[in-house]
C-alpha cells in the first residue's frame, strides 16, 4: 500500500467529481463523452488508481519516499 | 479516566444531546422528503398528487432548513462556551426552557404544514419563504415566532455565561469559540429582527383576519433581511468547526486566531446589509439599492476566502505535526480515514465549488440567467446542503461520544457514511446546476411542460434527471447510515475509553489580536449602521410606493373563518403535547 | 496584529478579486447599458388592472421595430398566450400579476423577472431572429404552479401582424332575407397593409381586398341571399390572413320568436365573463357595430 485505506477510499472518491465535472467542461469544448463512456473512464481511473496504491512496494521504498518530496 | 463533555458538565450534556436528538429527527424526516422529491420531478416515482409536492417541499425546507441546522447550532454554541469558558450555564432551568420553547415553536409549525397531506382545512404549503399572498395558517407564523424567540433566549444564555466569566476574569480575552458564539448570536439578533417585523406586524395579523392585506414586496424584503444572514446563522458554526476542530484532528493547531477574529467580525458586519441580492429581479425595488447590495455580497467573500486559508493552513501545519512531508505530499499524512476529518475537509472542498455558482448567483447581471431556476437549489445544497450539513455530521461523530459518554458505533460505517454524501452530492449538484442553465425552474412538481422542451446541451434532460435520481439516492443512503451510527452509539453502553473534550491551540494566539477585535459594542454599532444604510431607503421606498398594507388582494382560499379562538384553542391543545413531549425527551434522555 | 507573510499575500489577492468582480459586474450592467428589473413603472392595483395596458394584456407597435407587450401572470396562466413578436424588434415587456407572486421568464435566457402584485416590471429585450422560446412561472404560485407555461413566438416579419379579426352575422334568418356578414377588421400596426378578407359561407367564396392604415379599423359587409343557400343551418368563416372567425346561421321558414332566440349554443367570446354578448367592446374596439341584427348577435369573437 502506498497510501492509507482511509486516503485510498478519498481519492476513489474524487473520481466522481473529476469525471462529473470533465464531462460538463468538455461540453463547453464541444467534446462529448457519453454517459457510458464517462462511466468507463471513471472506471478505468479507479482501476488505474488501485493498482498504484496496491502495488507491492517490495523494492520501491527508495522510489516511494522520493515521490513524496 | 477520561475528560469528556459529559463528565464535566454533566447537565448541559443533556441539553445539547437532547437538541442534537431533535435536529437528527428533523434531518430524517427532511432526507425522507428529500428524496421523494427528487423522484417526484424527475418522473421516476410519483405516489402522490402534485399538489401535495409544496407541502412536502415545504417541509422539507422548514426542516432542513431551520429546524435541522438551528437546532444542532444551539448545541454547538452551548457546547463551545461551557467548554472555553469552563463553566457550567448560569442556571440550567433556562437552557431547558430555551430548548423547550424551541421544541415547541417546532412543533406548532409543523402542525399545519403536515395538516396540509389531510383533508382538513388547515395548511400551510406556503415554503419555507412563505411569501405573502399565499397566506398559511396562523399557527405556522406563531410557532416561528416562539422558535426564533426560542434562540434569542439561548444566545442570552451564552452572554450571560460570557458576562458571569468577565468578572471572574476581567483581564483576559474572550476565548475563540465563545467570542465566535457570541458574535454569530448579535448577527442573529440583527438579522431576525426583519422576519420578526415581517410576522408579527403583517403577515400574523393578516392571517388571523386583523388586517385586510399585506405589502408582498415588503413582507418579501423583509424575510430577505433574514432570509441571507440566516445562510450565515448555519454558515458560522460549521466555521467555527473548521477553525477549532478541524486543526486539533488534523494533528495541529489553528493558524491565526487573530485573523478568526476578523473574520467573525466581517461576518457580523455584512451578513445583514445583503439580502436584497435574492431580489435583483423584484420590480419595485430600484436598481440602486441592488448595487449596493451586490457590493456588500462581493465584499463578503473576503471572510471566506480568509478562512479557506487559515483552515489549509491549519491542516497543512497538522500534516507536518504528524510526519508529512512535500510540497503536496503532506496531504497524505492527513487522518483520511476518520470520519471527523475527512467528513470536515470534503465538507470545505465542497464549499469552494459552492463559492463558484455563488459567485454568478451574486452577479447582478448574470443572476438573470439562474434565477430561479435549479441552478440554486444545486448551489444551496453545496452550501447549507453539504458545507454544514456534512459538517455537522462529521462533528458529529466526535460531540456524540462526547454527550452520550459512549464510544461511536462504527468508524467505518461513518466514513462511508461521509464519503457517500460527497459522492451524492457530486451527482445530485452538478446536474441541478446544469438543469438550470437551460431554464428548468426550481420548485416545480412537474418540470415537464407541453408547450416546449428543455434543450440540453449535452446528453438530455433524461440523463440529467437520471444523474439526480442517483445522486438522491446516494444522500438517501448515507442518511441512513448516519442514523444506524447514532442509534448504535445511542445503544452502546459507557465507555471509559474517549478522547477528551478539547478544541484546537492556536500558533499565533490572542494576544497578537489588537484588543479591539473584541469590542462587540463598535462592532455591533457598526452592523447597525451599514443596515440602515443599506436598508431604510429600500424600505421606505417599497412603503411609499405600495403602502404599509399594500393593495388590496385577491382573497386566497386557504382556512377562511378561522379566528383567534381557534388559534388558542389549537395552541393550547399543542402545547400541552408539546410540553409533554419535552418532558418525554427529557426523560428519555436520563438514561 | 502579526498576519503571515502568506496570509498578507491572500488577503490582498482577495480584495483584488472582489474588487474585479465589482468592476466587472459595474461595467457588465451600468457600462453596457443593460437595464436591470428596477423600480421604473407606477403601482397598479392588482385586482382591477383597469388601466389601458392591462386590461387588454397584448402586443402593441410603438415605434419602427418597437413593440411593447403587456402581460399579466394569474393563477396559472399567462396573457395573453401565446404572445407574437417580429425578427429583429425590440420589445419591452410590462408584467403583472393579478392574485400571488409568479414569475416571467422565457426558457434557457437571462429575459426573466420576478412579478409582484400591485408592481409592474418592465424588461427591454431584442430579438433578432425567428425562434420560440417557452415561458416558466419559476416562482411557486399555488397547487398548479407546475401547470403555468406559455410561448413566445419570434415569427418572420412578413409573417407577422397586428391584426384584430370580428366577424358578426344574424343567427336565424328568414328564408328570403338577405343575411349580411359583417367583419370588422383592425390593423393595430402602424403602417398600413393590404390584405384580403374572404367569407365562405355554404359553398359561395367571396373576398375583398382591403387596404387599412396603421391604428385604423376596417369594416367588410358581404351579403347573401339565404334563398341561395336554402333551408337549414349553414356555417360560414371569415378569414384575414391566418384569422379566421366562423359561426352558423339558420336559415328557416318561419323565424321563433325573436327575444328567445338568443341561443344557448352559442360561442362565448373569449374575454367574457361567460356571456355570448360582444357588444359592449369590452376589449377596447375602438370601433364598434353597432348594426341592425340586433335580434340575434351570433358573432363568435375569436380573431385569433
Ligand atoms: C437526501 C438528501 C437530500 C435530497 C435528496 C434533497 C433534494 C432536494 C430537492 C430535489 C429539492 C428541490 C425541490 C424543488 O425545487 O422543486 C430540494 C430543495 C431544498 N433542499 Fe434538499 N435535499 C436533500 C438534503 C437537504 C439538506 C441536508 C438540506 C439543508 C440542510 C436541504 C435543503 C433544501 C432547501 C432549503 C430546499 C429549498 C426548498 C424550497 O425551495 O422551498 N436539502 N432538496
Ligand atoms: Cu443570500
Ligand atoms: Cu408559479
Amino acid at each position: 500500500m502506498r497510501i492509507s485505506k482511509g486516503a485510498l477510499l478519498i481519492v476513489i472518491a474524487f473520481i466522481a467529481p473529476l469525471i462529473v465535472e470533465l464531462r460538463t467542461v468538455l461540453a463547453w469544448v464541444n467534446v462529448e463523452l457519453t454517459v457510458l463512456e464517462s462511466v468507463v473512464l471513471g472506471i478505468g481511473l479507479i482501476g488505474v488508481i488501485l493498482v498504484w496504491a496496491l502495488w507491492p512496494q517490495s523494492q520501491s521504498n527508495g522510489t516511494e519516499s522520493a515521490e513524496t518530496k | 479516566m477520561t475528560n469528556t463533555y459529559i463528565e464535566s458538565f454533566p447537565a448541559e450534556a443533556k441539553v445539547v444531546r437532547a437538541a442534537f436528538y431533535s435536529s437528527f429527527l428533523a434531518l430524517a424526516i427532511g432526507g425522507l422528503f428529500g428524496i421523494i422529491q427528487t423522484l417526484h420531478r424527475t418522473g421516476y416515482y410519483r405516489f402522490m398528487d402534485s399538489a401535495d409536492y409544496y407541502t412536502v417541499l415545504t417541509a422539507h425546507g422548514v426542516l432542513l432548513a431551520i429546524t435541522f441546522t438551528i437546532f444542532f447550532l444551539v448545541g454547538v454554541f452551548t457546547w463551545a462556551t461551557t467548554t472555553s469558558l469552563d463553566r457550567p450555564v448560569e442556571d440550567i432551568r433556562f437552557t431547558w426552557a430555551w430548548y423547550g420553547l424551541m421544541v415547541v415553536g417546532t412543533v406548532l409549525t409543523a402542525i399545519p404544514i403536515f395538516a396540509g397531506f389531510t383533508d382538513s382545512e388547515m395548511s400551510a404549503s406556503v415554503l419555507f419563504t412563505f411569501y405573502a399572498p399565499l397566506q398559511g395558517h396562523p399557527l405556522f407564523y406563531f410557532g416561528l415566532v416562539l422558535f426564533v424567540v426560542g434562540t434569542w433566549l439561548a444566545g442570552v444564555d451564552w452572554f450571560r455565561s460570557w458576562w458571569a466569566w468577565k468578572q471572574e476574569h476581567p483581564d483576559k480575552r474572550i476565548p475563540l469559540p465563545t467570542f465566535m458564539v457570541l458574535t454569530t448570536t448579535l448577527m442573529w439578533y440583527i438579522a431576525t429582527l426583519g422576519v420578526a417585523a415581517a410576522i408579527l406586524l403583517f403577515l400574523l395579523p393578516w392571517s388571523l383576519g386583523l388586517v385586510e392585506s399585506v405589502n408582498p414586496l415588503l413582507t418579501r424584503t423583509l424575510f430577505w433581511f433574514f432570509g441571507h444572514p440566516v445562510v450565515y446563522f448555519w454558515l458560522m458554526p460549521a466555521y467555527m468547526m473548521w477553525y477549532v476542530m478541524l486543526p486539533k484532528i488534523s494533528g495541529g493547531k489553528l493558524f491565526s486566531d487573530p485573523l478568526a477574529r476578523v473574520v467573525f467580525v466581517l461576518f457580523l458586519i455584512l451578513s445583514v446589509p445583503t439580502g436584497i441580492h435574492h431580489q435583483y429581479l423584484d420590480p419595485g425595488i430600484a436598481e440602486g439599492f441592488k448595487f449596493i447590495a451586490m457590493t456588500n455580497t462581493m465584499f463578503l467573500l473576503l471572510p471566506s476566502l480568509l478562512t479557506a486559508f487559515t483552515v489549509v493552513a491549519s491542516m497543512e501545519h497538522g500534516a507536518r505535526q504528524r510526519g508529512g512531508t512535500g510540497y503536496l505530499g503532506w496531504l497524505k499524512a492527513l487522518p483520511w480515514r476518520d470520519p471527523v476529518f475527512a467528513g470536515m475537509a470534503l465538507a470545505g472542498l465542497m464549499f469552494a465549488a459552492a463559492g463558484f455558482s455563488g459567485m454568478i448567483n451574486a452577479g447582478m447581471n448574470i443572476n438573470y440567467l439562474v434565477h430561479n431556476t435549479f441552478w440554486v437549489v444545486g448551489h444551496f445544497h453545496l452550501t447549507v446542503g453539504t458545507a454544514v450539513a456534512l459538517t455537522f455530521m462529521a462533528v458529529t461523530y466526535w460531540f456524540l461520544p462526547q454527550v452520550t459518554g459512549k464510544a461511536l458505533w462504527n468508524r467505518s460505517v461513518a466514513l462511508g457514511q461521509v464519503v457517500l454524501w460527497f459522492v451524492g452530492m457530486t451527482f445530485m449538484s452538478n446536474a441541478m446546476h446544469r438543469g438550470g442553465l437551460l431554464g428548468i425552474p426550481r420548485r416545480t412538481a412537474e418540470p415537464q411542460y407541453d408547450g416546449f422542451e428543455f434543450e440540453a446541451a449535452v446528453g438530455s434532460v433524461g440523463e440529467l434527471d437520471a444523474q439526480i435520481a442517483l445522486g438522491g439516492a446516494l444522500l438517501t443512503l448515507s442518511l441512513v447510515l448516519f442514523f444506524a451510527n447514532v442509534v448504535g452509539t445511542a445503544l452502546n453502553s459507557r465507555s471509559d475509553d474517549l478522547p477528551a473534550n478539547e478544541y484546537a491551540d492556536t500558533l499565533s494566539g490572542p494576544s497578537d489580536a489588537p484588543l479591539v477585535l473584541d469590542n462587540l459594542k463598535l462592532w455591533t454599532a457598526i452592523a447597525i449602521v451599514l443596515v440602515i444604510f443599506a436598508y431604510s431607503f429600500p424600505l421606505l421606498s417599497i412603503i411609499e410606493r405600495g403602502g404599509l398594507f399594500g393593495p388590496e388582494l385577491t382573497e386566497l382560499p386557504v382556512h377562511i373563518g378561522l379566528g383567534l379562538e381557534y388559534l388558542w384553542a389549537t395552541t393550547i391543545s399543542t402545547v400541552t403535547t408539546a410540553s409533554e413531549t419535552v418532558v418525554a425527551l427529557g426523560a428519555e434522555v436520563n438514561w | 496584529m502579526n498576519i503571515h507573510t502568506y496570509e498578507k499575500l491572500w488577503l490582498v489577492a482577495a480584495m483584488v478579486l472582489i474588487v474585479g468582480f465589482i468592476a466587472t459586474i459595474t461595467y457588465g450592467s451600468v457600462g453596457l447599458g443593460i437595464t436591470m428589473v428596477g423600480d421604473q413603472q407606477d403601482t397598479v392595483e392588482p385586482t382591477e388592472l383597469d388601466d389601458e395596458r392591462f386590461s387588454d394584456p397584448r402586443v402593441a407597435q410603438v415605434g419602427e421595430n418597437e413593440y411593447e407587450a403587456y402581460v399579466t401572470a394569474q393563477m396559472f396562466s399567462f396573457q395573453p398566450d401565446p404572445i407574437e413578436v417580429p425578427e429583429d424588434s425590440e420589445v419591452t415587456f410590462y408584467v403583472t400579476s393579478r392574485d400571488v407572486i409568479h414569475s416571467f421568464s422565457l426558457v434557457g435566457t437571462n429575459v426573466n423577472t420576478m412579478v409582484i402584485p400591485g408592481e409592474v416590471a418592465e424588461m427591454t429585450v431584442e430579438f433578432d431572429e425567428p425562434d420560440e422560446y417557452g415561458v416558466v412561472c419559476n416562482e411557486y404560485c399555488g397547487p398548479n404552479h407546475h401547470n403555468m407555461e406559455g410561448m413566445v413566438y419570434v415569427v418572420p416579419e412578413d409573417e407577422f401582424d397586428l391584426t384584430e379579426l370580428d366577424a358578426e352575422a344574424p343567427g336565424e334568418v328568414e328564408t328570403g332575407d338577405d343575411i349580411d356578414v359583417t367583419a370588422t377588421v383592425e390593423n393595430r400596426l402602424l403602417d398600413p397593409i393590404e390584405t384580403t378578407v374572404t367569407l365562405e359561407i355554404g359553398n359561395e367564396t367571396v373576398s375583398e381586398d382591403v387596404t387599412i392604415d396603421g391604428g385604423e379599423t376596417d369594416e367588410t359587409t358581404f351579403t347573401v341571399d339565404s334563398a341561395q343557400l336554402g333551408e337549414g343551418d349553414h356555417e360560414w368563416t371569415v378569414t384575414v390572413d391566418d384569422h379566421t372567425d366562423s359561426w352558423t346561421v339558420t336559415v328557416a321558414d318561419e323565424l321563433e320568436d325573436d327575444d328567445a332566440d338568443d341561443d344557448a349554443d352559442e360561442e362565448s367570446n373569449e374575454n367574457t365573463d361567460a356571456g355570448d354578448d360582444a357588444d359592449d367592446g369590452e376589449n377596447g374596439t375602438e370601433d364598434e357595430t353597432d348594426t341592425d341584427e340586433t335580434e340575434s348577435d351570433a358573432s363568435g369573437g375569436d380573431g385569433e
